[in-house]
């Protein structure tokens, strides 16, 4: 089809006008978006990044440090174990939310009776305020007045009051549940509208090529769900490990630092040390290792291209 | 009304106990919840437990509303988080859209910042946000929360659309605009009734978001009509006194609205995907 | 004669301009957390509207903050410019608060003579650099609560010094309805890591001969390292390993120990007397089993007892500085304190209310001892960050993550970093 038009120029930059066109309407559809987030997320976010750099206390004291707050919270063996601290609290969470939310969807994508009386009651957990669910799970893990102790001892499992938040192992595992309780529901619905948009005939074809039940959600329900679980593990585990409510309301990040997650190690810095810049260079660190983890699993996990 | 096309398969007789299993581990807390909220002051701390109330009354649930200006609190977070949805849902649905589809500059540099924007821990970003509404005189108001809200929401709603919007073919945009369709017209009349579902989910999650937020609307209102529903319940949490049975009704009043939005949303939900299930 | 018709004139038309500005709708803002308390807020919205009953065109707007978040917010209001015309400042915080330029000259606004009427204890505490940062309004007097009924009905006396305490602790733990089960306990402790928790330490360390931070000069030293410090670690450790403490030591915070003394769990604790009424609203059943004793301190030492103070400071920007200082007074007068005391059980400042003979009550006896013990809170701007180093460790000693030794140690090694990184 080419060899007969005259060798042109590479039109290497220049579109036709119906592309730049199109381009000029692509732009339109996002620059409502587009602005809110340059006004609202560009600011904050560089402001952050330049206070990191000062002693202050944001009001009358600005002395420029450099990166040595950077360079001192690196160097703390108590930042870098509340990194890892929550780390692992963002995996198990993030990891128990998939689990849970994925088998409850597949289960609730069936023709099960009173499909929707079950899927409005294990909705509800999502619908509490965090500062709510917070609450009424260290009331339940009281030592003397909770509910946990109580049927323990009724059915015999213990015989004295545990103090279950008092003790490091079991005070994580708690924010890990608590949590876990918490979050599922919102990856349960995703995974039931991802279940939902993959055409049965899919089922079909790998029934029909003597695929069980647990075949066709290996080969058919999984790869139809990753692009949609795919991006929920990057913002499920990010939210996490920012995540501060749950943890500060039911340990405050203790006993002693059992719990100590790293937004509350900031917020602490913060609002009870009031050093901000301080603060802000933990946050910032927190930032790269965000981003560092988001790279990464891109370069794992890719998703399909537009 | 049968909606077998909803469904996937048969049910697996397993299901059962495994869903009765889950449900039983959701409704205890929210079974003690509601046995506190019924109990009396003097039964809160008693040894051996109280499981039910012995003399059950709605004295917490009255006390609520009486001693606190809870009707305030709940008026600002509807008005508040509705408004804050309700743009959030516009721009985010637009710019998926306008994502899905088109190619321009600087396309790329903003699919990657609504990832990047999400990883910044909330707890450094309330001084510049202070410091914007201050300068705004958006402070202790509920335009400045929406504002708030909606900037929080914006980058995961977008992110949303834009993976609802992937998964609708391009054929369809292409049909139409064979058809003599402009892209806005292309926009309203084709794609965006087959968006609704995605729409409905990012909703819900806009929705929840800003009614359950509890750290900013804490340090950027001041005055108790501007208070939301989350910090009213803060408050609840003294020094010195935990009124467990104030709290737990607070966090009653709370869920409501959102169950009721939720159900009336989630009928929406199966209808238009029964629908979506028809067409195709 | 025209000069004084005209003066006359004039005086009378500035008397009428004055008399409109003073009907002028005014708003006056209060930072307070006392406002979102149960008993305390109901009394303390009862002053403001008299007030404003007496001030018809003035508008008191309270902005309330649970009292864990107050410091917090006092300094995000400051950073934003939008601080309120009165706020509550402590001994803890006005180091800060000074630091951040957000206090006016109270001497000024309040008047030198003011000042005058207030106890000597309290008023020492509000200073800094020779400087009143706030007019005192309470005191909770940090002492030994006890339940004076548990300690007849066993025969002991409350306890002098520690090894007294831990046998009294012991012997006070007990199974009231024998069912092999312990129902009450001895001592309620106290072990949240935060400033309740950790302020309740620091009477406990003092009490054994060491300071967590003192004034040397223009530095500060800390007393975490000696011999004394450790002992108090080990006391904690030790009352807990006794059994006589109630379990979950670590997530027993003020209003969790509240709640066992009130039901029955525990028959001691450190604190002030506003617990009476806390636990009273809890379990009415406890009027006249609770009092107030000094606390048990290790031979040749005087117990240190912290007040608990909060006042109210006038903000430094604010445009309403007289009738801010009219409120403050109001607020202060011999009526209003007594009425408060009467509400709340805190103690009043201003000596003409302390006069009264209703503040004298048995079960506040042993409180009123204590306050005699006040000291001074340590000014240093960083003294807030002290509660978590004391936390970290008395937590850890407690679990048993740490020797008393160790978490003496590491006491000292972090407040040393906190001295050398704000100098």
């Amino acid at each position: 089809m080419s060899d007969a038009s005259p060798p042109l120029p590479p039109p290497a930059r220049k579109r036709s006008p119906a592309a730049a066109a199109r381009s000029r309407t692509g732009f339109a559809f996002v620059s409502p978006a587009m602005l809110v987030m340059a006004l609202l997320v560009v600011y904050p976010l560089a402001y952050g990044i330049y206070i990191s750099l000062f002693r202050t206390n944001l009001l009358n004291r600005w002395d420029f440090v450099g990166l040595t707050f950077f360079v001192q919270s690196l160097s703390d063996p108590g930042f870098l174990r509340s990194l890892f601290i929550t780390a692992l609290y963002a995996i198990l969470v993030v990891g128990g939310h998939l689990i849970v939310g994925v088998a409850l969807a597949v289960v609730l994508a069936t023709q099960i009776r009173m499909r929707l009386l079950f899927r409005a009651i294990l909705i509800l957990p999502w619908l509490f305020p965090e500062v709510v669910v917070a609450l009424i799970f260290r009331w339940i893990f009281d030592p003397i007045f909770g509910l946990l102790n109580h049927l323990l001892r009724s059915v015999g499992l213990i015989s004295t009051q545990v103090a279950w938040l008092d003790d490091p192992t079991w005070a994580f595992v708690a924010v890990v549940g608590a949590a876990i309780w918490k979050g599922y529901p919102l990856v349960m619905l995703l995974a039931l509208a991802g279940l939902q948009s993959i055409p049965r005939d899919r089922y079909e074809a790998a029934a029909l090529d003597g695929a069980g039940r647990f075949g066709q959600f290996r080969y058919v329900s999984l790869p139809g769900l990753a692009p949609i679980l795919g991006v929920a593990v990057i913002l499920e585990f990010v939210w996490w490990f920012k995540h501060f409510t749950i943890v500060w309301l039911m340990t405050k990040g203790g006993p002693v630092d059992a719990t100590n997650v790293v937004s509350i190690d900031i917020y602490r810095t913060a609002f009870q040390s009031f050093d901000f810049g301080r603060a802000s260079a933990m946050a910032v660190i927190v930032l790269f290792i965000c981003i560092a983890f988001a790279i990464a699993y891109r370069r794992m996990v890719p998703d399909e291209q537009a | 009304m049968s909606k077998p096309s909803a469904a996937i398969g048969g049910a697996h007789p397993l299901f059962y106990p495994l869903l009765l299993v889950a449900c039983a581990i959701v409704l205890l807390p929210v079974f003690w919840m509601l046995s506190t909220a019924l109990k009396d002051e003097t039964e809160l701390f008693r040894d051996p437990l109280l499981l039910w109330p012995e003399k059950p009354t709605l004295a917490a649930f009255r006390s609520v509303f009486e001693d606190y200006p809870f009707a305030a609190y709940i008026r600002n977070s509807l008005v508040v988080v509705v408004c804050a949805t309700a743009i959030s849902l516009t721009f985010s649905t637009l710019a998926g859209y306008g994502l899905s589809r088109f190619r321009f500059g600087g396309r790329g540099a903003f699919l990657a910042f609504l990832l990047l924007s999400q990883m910044f821990p909330s707890v450094m970003l309330i001084i510049p946000y202070f410091k914007i509404l201050k300068s705004a005189g958006l402070l202790d108001s509920r335009l400045g929360l929406i504002v708030t809200y909606v900037s929080f929401t914006i980058p995961f709603c977008t992110w949303m659309m834009y993976g609802y919007f992937r998964s609708i073919p391009v054929e369809l945009d292409e049909a139409a605009a064979i058809d003599g369709c402009g892209s806005v017209r292309t926009f309203f009349t084709v794609i965006l009734p087959l968006a609704l579902p995605g729409m409905v989910a990012t909703a819900v999650y806009a929705f929840i978001t800003g009614w359950n937020e509890y750290l900013f609307a804490l340090i950027l209102t001041n005055s108790e009509e501007q208070k939301t529903l989350p910090v009213g319940i803060g408050q609840l949490i003294g020094q010195y006194r935990i009124e467990w049975n104030e709290l737990m009704a607070a966090s009653i009043y709370s869920t409501i609205p959102l169950m009721v939005f939720f159900l009336f949303l989630q009928r929406y939900l199966i209808s238009s995907l029964t629908a979506g299930a028809v067409k195709s | 004669m025209k000069l004084s018709i005209l003066s006359t004139v004039l005086l009378g038309l500035g008397l009428t301009v004055a008399g409109h500005a003073a009907d002028e709708p005014v708003t006056l803002t209060v930072l307070s957390s006392t406002i979102v308390e149960g008993p305390e807020g109901k009394a303390e919205q009862g002053y403001a509207d008299a007030f404003m009953e007496q001030h018809p065109n003035v508008t008191i707007e309270f902005i309330g903050v649970p009292a864990n978040e107050l410091y917090a917010k006092t300094n995000a209001l400051a950073i934003s410019g939008e601080m309120p015309d009165v706020f509550l400042n402590s001994p803890e915080f006005m180091a800060q608060a000074d630091d951040l330029g957000i206090v006016a000259d109270m001497q000024e606004v309040l008047g030198a003579d003011y000042f005058d009427g207030f106890a000597k204890g309290p008023l020492a505490q509000s200073v800094v650099d020779g400087e009143y940062q706030f007019a005192p309004w309470f005191t909770i007097p940090n002492t030994l609560l006890y339940r004076r009924d548990v300690f007849e009905q066993a025969g002991v006396e409350p306890p002098t010094d520690w090894s007294e305490f831990r046998k009294v602790a012991r012997e006070l733990t007990v199974d009231t309805d024998g069912d092999g089960q312990t129902d009450r306990w001895g001592f309620a402790l106290v072990g949240t890591n935060n400033g309740s928790g950790a302020g309740r330490f620091f009477l406990v360390l003092r009490a054994h001969g060491a300071e967590e931070l003192a004034a040397d000069g223009d530095a500060w030293t800390t007393g975490f390292g000696t011999p004394e410090a450790q002992a108090a670690f080990q006391l904690y450790a030790d009352v807990v390993a006794d059994g006589s403490v109630p379990p979950g030591p670590l997530q027993t915070g003020y209003g969790e120990a509240v709640s066992l003394i009130a039901s029955d769990k525990a028959a001691m604790m450190i604190t002030g007397p506003h617990t009476i009424g806390a636990v009273l609203d809890q379990n009415p059943d406890m009027a006249g089993k609770l009092a107030g004793a000094l606390l048990p301190t290790v031979e040749g030492v005087e117990p240190d007892i912290n007040l608990g103070m909060f006042g109210w400071a006038i903000a430094a920007d604010s445009d309403q500085k007289e009738l801010a200082a009219e409120y403050v007074r109001f607020v202060l007068e011999r009526d209003n304190q007594v009425a408060w005391n009467l509400a709340t059980g805190r103690l009043p400042t201003r000596l003409d209310a302390l006069q009264d003979p209703q503040i004298a009550r048995p079960e506040l006896a042993g409180f009123i001892e204590a306050a005699e013990y006040g000291y001074q809170v340590p000014t240093a701007r960083f003294y807030p960050d002290l509660f978590s180093v004391a936390g970290d460790n008395y937590q850890a000693v407690i679990i048993g993550r740490k020797s008393a030794a160790e978490a003496a140690e590491d006491a000292a090694a972090q407040t040393g970093r906190l001295i050398d990184n704000n100098r």
